[in-house]
């Protein structure tokens, strides 16, 4: 009973909030408080609901519909990104299980982790001559490394009891990586895979600024336009969407969440 | 049980189920990449040594000394998990090379795979000892075992599910499922409570009277060997722990808990040990 009384409070308070954001929002802009012509929300909520009841129109490369271009975004952030998944946890159990290739692979992951993935943006320009795969490409890298060094982690740091357990049985290497450090490392590879994707997600708007199509670039349009509650519509947009994608990855945690 | 019949029509060769020859353990620092210190530290540190000792087939023995003294070390050295730095282990008169399905294992915390389900834990160890058995096969093998620990129902929780005491019948069950001929148990009722204890080693002692088994046990409590063994090994403090007695604990069976304690010959050994362990625990505080 108390719960029920406390999640509505919740609910309620969360609405008002929202409400006193958009009347003060609104308010701000129509007294030009901030700059001139500084688009209102009720001029934004309008737009949203424009591009919102007619998402997936094509009128060539630099007229597409919101859902359209959210679409090419979502495509290319999934393929780099499964890409990297399918790299990154074999050589990331490599690494948490072998001295040999932890130290020989570990300098570069050092070294390149920390580099923006837009630093190699021109790099797949200049390789595949395509923007498509070079899109691929950067997100690719940008996944690679959370969900690597985090698994490499989760082995290194495996409780020995499991191995022991596997080894007095006789289990060869192979069963013991998929019976046991793969499930035991689940929580870490779901932890390293939540934050690649909402790096890919962050890094696929500015990629696609200089990339053409999809909902970064949409924004980079909308600049030209000088539209400015268009660029609202998609920041509330890819908001929206990097929220559902996280919380995606926050029930997959949760699914394979051992603890007590 | 076939395969029981068949071993003890082989056991009247010469020796003993399990022998130890001076076996000795040194663990050594891990060479880091880049070690400044390395050049003083090459040691290494010795746990065990010169330990030697026959074990007879389907006997019960405990193994009781000081802590940090080096028991786990031992036990997993028989159980293969790690190798000797000297010495052999023989088991049924061939040296061991590394693990194996003839000894089970049962590891003090449990370890339990969490993310299995009780039968499944069962079944985990059934497929990997027995892979060329069907999962129907399988399946029932590990009900079986899960029945005898009288775990039955709970087949289908996970193990955070599962209470201490439960757990460890689960870890038993695992062990025996597998049919070894040797249960190797690092102080497997250390974490439970007093009644839970006493519950278990009953349970043990029965499994252990109707399976045939040769166990090794580590143990902490002075009571629960004296009333479960057939011999109690007496290991010194370490480092360099050997072993320094060993008695045979030839009390009729079956024990009872209570009576037993008022049986001269139980006191006079308890007395015994209680001298030895405050004798090599005085001596780790005096080194510490
Ligand atoms: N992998 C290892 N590397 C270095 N030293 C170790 C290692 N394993 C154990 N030792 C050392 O060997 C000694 C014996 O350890 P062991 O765990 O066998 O003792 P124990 O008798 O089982 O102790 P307890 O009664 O507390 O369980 C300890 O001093 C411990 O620090
Ligand atoms: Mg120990």
């Amino acid at each position: 009973m108390n719960k029920a009384i406390s999640t509505r409070l919740t609910f309620a308070v969360a609405i008002l909030s929202l409400l006193i954001f958009i009347i003060l929002w609104q308010v701000i802009a129509q007294q030009g408080l901030l700059v001139k012509n500084f688009p209102g929300s009720f001029k934004t909520i309008g737009s949203l609901i424009w591009w919102v009841s007619d998402p997936f129109f094509d009128n060539g490369p630099n007229d597409l519909g919101i859902g359209t271009n959210l679409l090419i975004s979502l495509r290319r952030v999934l393929i780099g990104y499964s890409l990297a998944v399918l790299v990154a946890v074999p050589l990331g159990v490599l690494m948490g299980m072998s001295k040999l290739a932890q130290s020989s692979l570990n300098p570069y992951v050092q070294l390149l982790k920390p580099v923006s993935p837009l630093a190699w943006l021109p790099v797949g320009l200049f390789v595949f001559r395509n923007s498509e795969i070079t899109g691929i490409f950067v997100i690719f890298i940008t996944s690679i490394w959370p969900t690597l060094i985090n698994t490499a982690f989760g082995v290194a740091s495996i409780n020995p009891d499991y191995l022991r357990v596997s080894k007095s049985l006789g289990a060869s290497k192979s069963t013991t990586i998929r019976r046991v450090i793969l499930p035991a490392i689940m929580p870490n590879i779901l932890a390293g895979m939540r934050i690649s994707m909402g790096t890919a997600w962050l890094v696929i708007v500015a990629a696609e600024m200089l990339l053409g199509t999809g909902i970064g670039y949409f924004i980079w349009n909308e600049w030209n336009n000088l539209s400015l509650e268009n660029i609202f519509v998609a920041i509330i947009i890819i908001g929206f969407t990097g929220f559902i994608l996280d919380q995606f990855f926050g029930f997959l945690q949760d699914k394979f969440d051992y603890s007590i | 049980m076939n395969k029981k019949s068949s071993k003890t029509s082989s056991s009247n060769e010469n020796y003993s189920h399990l022998e130890l020859f001076n076996l000795g353990k040194i663990f050594f620092k891990e060479k880091k990449f880049i070690d400044f210190r390395s050049k003083g530290n090459r040691s290494g540190f010795e746990a065990i040594k010169d330990i030697n000792l026959k074990i007879e087939k389907n006997t019960f023995v405990s193994i009781i000394g000081p802590s940090g003294c080096g028991k786990s070390t031992l036990l997993n050295l028989i159980a293969g998990l790690q190798a000797p730095t000297s010495g052999k282990i023989v088991i049924d008169g061939q040296a061991i090379k590394g693990p194996g399905p003839d000894r089970g294992v049962i590891f003090q915390n449990y370890a339990l795979m969490p993310w299995l389900t009780t039968i499944q834990n069962i079944e985990f160890a059934l497929n990997t000892v027995f892979p060329a058995k069907t999962k129907a096969d399988v399946k029932e093998r590990a009900r079986k075992y899960l029945r005898m620990v009288g775990l039955e129902k709970a087949s289908n929780k996970f193990p955070k599910e599962l209470s201490g005491g439960m757990k460890q019948r689960v870890a038993i069950a695992r062990a025996l499922s597998i049919n070894p001929n040797m249960l190797l148990m690092d102080e497997p009722f250390g974490a439970l409570d007093a009644l839970t204890r006493s519950y278990l080693q009953d349970e043990l002692l029965s499994i252990w009277r109707k399976n045939k088994v040769t166990v090794v046990l580590i143990t902490h409590s002075i009571e629960e060997a004296l009333l479960l063994s057939d011999k109690i090994v007496l290991m010194s403090s370490g480092p360099s722990a050997i072993i320094s007695e060993e008695i045979s604990v030839d009390l009729e069976r079956p024990r009872d808990r209570e009576k037993i304690e008022q049986d001269p010959k139980y006191l006079k050994i308890k007395m015994r040990l209680e001298k030895h362990l405050l004798r090599e625990t005085r001596a780790v505080e005096e080194v510490t």
